[in-house]
């Protein structure tokens, strides 16, 4: 797998902030890579890179072999930035077919593309009047127009509906077999972990953890159980290999080093326990404590 | 694929000033009606000459020509729509220089707009010939203001931008005489406006019309070009994207 992403070692300063403390990642053809981490963690820094809009401190960027500073590589991408507009002036249509001959592509591509993105029946309104998560699909149609080699996401799904998430998620999947390569940025953690290849979690400007989304549920082990009881939380606190317990409405939520020790010894201790359940730590929880700093300090 | 590019982008910005109707009015409409009034006011009872459309015409395009990049520009970078075309591939200068292209038509219909209004209301005596003189004369001397126009639209935000340039572009048109003709105001409204690059480009204008001297105020446009080139390119130094 050759790769069409390669992030060397970069470093971004904004004033005395440091954004990127140098970070590596790359991006193979056909490879789906979710980019995950708290807010300021430096997601958005590192996209803006990617897609040439900041000059980085130090550290490359090389996007299918070239320096995405010229224009002619940034032709090749497909990018959905945050915090973006559009014109009062230009319809939905416009902007799409713009988008296509600005890559390099063909205008007559862009119906595809709206109706990719389910934006068929409002084509022809002004791009500005859109509602939020249309205009986040018109930005995703704009770069998916011209068979971009890699499409960078900076939490393209923010303001999508579940149905638009859905078809979100398909039409990815479906551009990965055809060999684009995908960074996506995104805190809806367990959708995006179902379709990754890859899951690259950053904090405070490094990258603090990488792998497959079953190796990062390794991370945290354990189990989480979840009972009713009439046991005092402390009485739970107190029972071996418990990490910790909460009381929630009327259940207890426990996390522990293993579930059937802890199991055992409950059910021994109350026998009107019920509605009982074991589940592996979610990624959301994986992720919580990857980027805790209790956790930081510690390593 | 870069002449495709920029006919694009010409394109969007010929559509932004025309489905924009407070430019349309702002920098079109009401120049118009402004010199309709003018010239029932201030028009010689004989028959205007091409010099009204010199005077009043350099007004009338800077309205346009100064006025609807920067605020433009300024507008596009607010919305975070600059940084969607930067990302796009688009270069910079081509989205510059395709919003200081797209005023130009607007500027000539400005200008025969006034024409229409000045052979109507003022029975102005029309010679082709001249007033095409006229006419290029304005929108190409016009262009060292889009620099100044770009510079502001590269910091300031939107609101601000036209705050900005009109502030500029209303004291230096009064002083300059451009409005109000100089024979009406007191001498040192006169001398402070020999010194505006508005002045010198209404007077190689007037020179189309009775032959008068133009070297003189050329220099001062290339003048203005050269500072207008410096302020740009340093406001672009520390822009925002
Ligand atoms: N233009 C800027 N000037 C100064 N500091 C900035 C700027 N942009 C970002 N930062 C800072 O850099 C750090 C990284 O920000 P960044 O936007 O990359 O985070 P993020 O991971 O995208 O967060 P989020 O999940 O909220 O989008 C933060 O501390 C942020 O405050
Ligand atoms: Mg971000």
């Amino acid at each position: 797998m050759s790769a069409i992403l390669e992030v060397t070692n970069l470093h971004h300063r904004y004033g005395d902030v440091q954004a990127l403390a140098g970070v590596s990642l790359s991006v193979g053809e056909g490879e789906f890579v979710a980019l995950l981490g708290p807010n300021g963690a430096g997601k958005t820094t590192l996209v803006r890179s990617i897609v040439g809009l900041i000059k980085p401190t130090s550290g490359s960027v090389s996007v299918a072999g070239g320096d995405p500073a010229r224009a002619s590589v940034r032709q090749r991408l497909g990018v959905v930035q945050q915090d973006v507009g559009f014109p009062r002036t230009l319809t939905v249509a416009e902007v799409v077919e713009g988008a296509a001959a600005r890559a390099g592509g063909d205008p007559g591509a862009a119906p595809r593309a709206l109706d990719e993105m389910g934006l068929s029946d409002v084509r022809r309104r002004r791009a500005s009047n859109l509602s939020g998560g249309q205009q986040q699909r018109l930005q995703l149609a704009m770069g998916l127009v011209a068979d971009p080699v890699l499409l960078v996401l900076d939490e393209p799904t923010v303001g999508l509906d579940v149905s638009a998430r859905r078809a979100f998620w398909a039409t990815l999947a479906e551009r990965r077999r055809r060999g684009t390569g995908i960074l996506l940025t995104t805190h809806v953690v367990e959708e995006a972990a179902a379709v990754a290849d890859r899951v690259v979690v950053m904090d405070g400007g490094r990258v603090v953890a990488e792998g497959t989304p079953d190796e990062l549920r390794r991370f945290l082990p354990g189990r989480r159980i979840s009972a009713r009881t009439t046991l005092p939380v402390e009485a739970i606190r107190a029972v071996d290999e418990v990490v910790s317990a909460t009381a929630a409405n009327d259940k207890v939520v426990i996390t522990a080093l293993r579930a059937e020790p802890v199991v055992r010894v409950l059910l021994q201790l109350d026998n009107n326990l019920n509605d009982l359940e074991i589940a592996a730590p979610s990624l959301d929880e994986v992720l919580a404590d990857l980027t805790s700093h209790r956790k930081k300090v510690a390593a | 694929m870069t002449a495709q590019m920029m006919r694009l982008e010409v394109r969007d910005e010929l559509l932004a000033i025309r489905r924009e109707p407070a430019t349309l009015f702002f920098s079109v409409l009401m120049p118009v009606l402004f010199f309709a009034m003018f010239i029932g006011l201030f028009g010689p009872e004989d028959g205007a000459d091409a010099g009204i459309i010199a005077s009043y015409g350099t007004f009338a395009v800077l309205a346009v020509v100064m006025l609807s990049p920067g605020i433009g520009l300024a507008d596009a970078r607010d919305r975070g729509w600059l940084r969607v075309k930067r990302v796009s591939g688009t270069p910079l200068w081509m989205t510059l220089l395709a919003k200081v292209i797209a005023a130009i038509p607007y500027a000539l219909a400005v200008l025969l707009a006034l024409t229409v209004v000045a052979v109507l209301v003022g029975s102005m005596a029309v010679n082709v010939g001249v007033l095409l003189r006229v006419f290029v004369v304005l929108v190409l001397g016009a262009m060292p203001f889009a620099l100044f126009s770009l510079a502001v639209g590269a910091r300031a935000g939107t609101t601000a931008a036209a705050a900005i340039l009109n502030a500029i572009l209303m004291p230096m048109v009064i002083v300059s005489g451009l409005w109000f003709p100089h024979d009406i105001m007191p001498d040192w409204v006169v001398s402070i406006g020999q010194f505006m690059p508005t002045y010198h480009l209404a007077q190689l204008a007037q020179a189309q019309v009775d032959g008068g001297p133009w070297l003189g105020h050329l220099a001062v446009l290339g003048l203005t070009t050269v500072v207008g080139a410096i302020v740009a390119a340093l406001a672009y130094r520390s822009a925002r994207p």
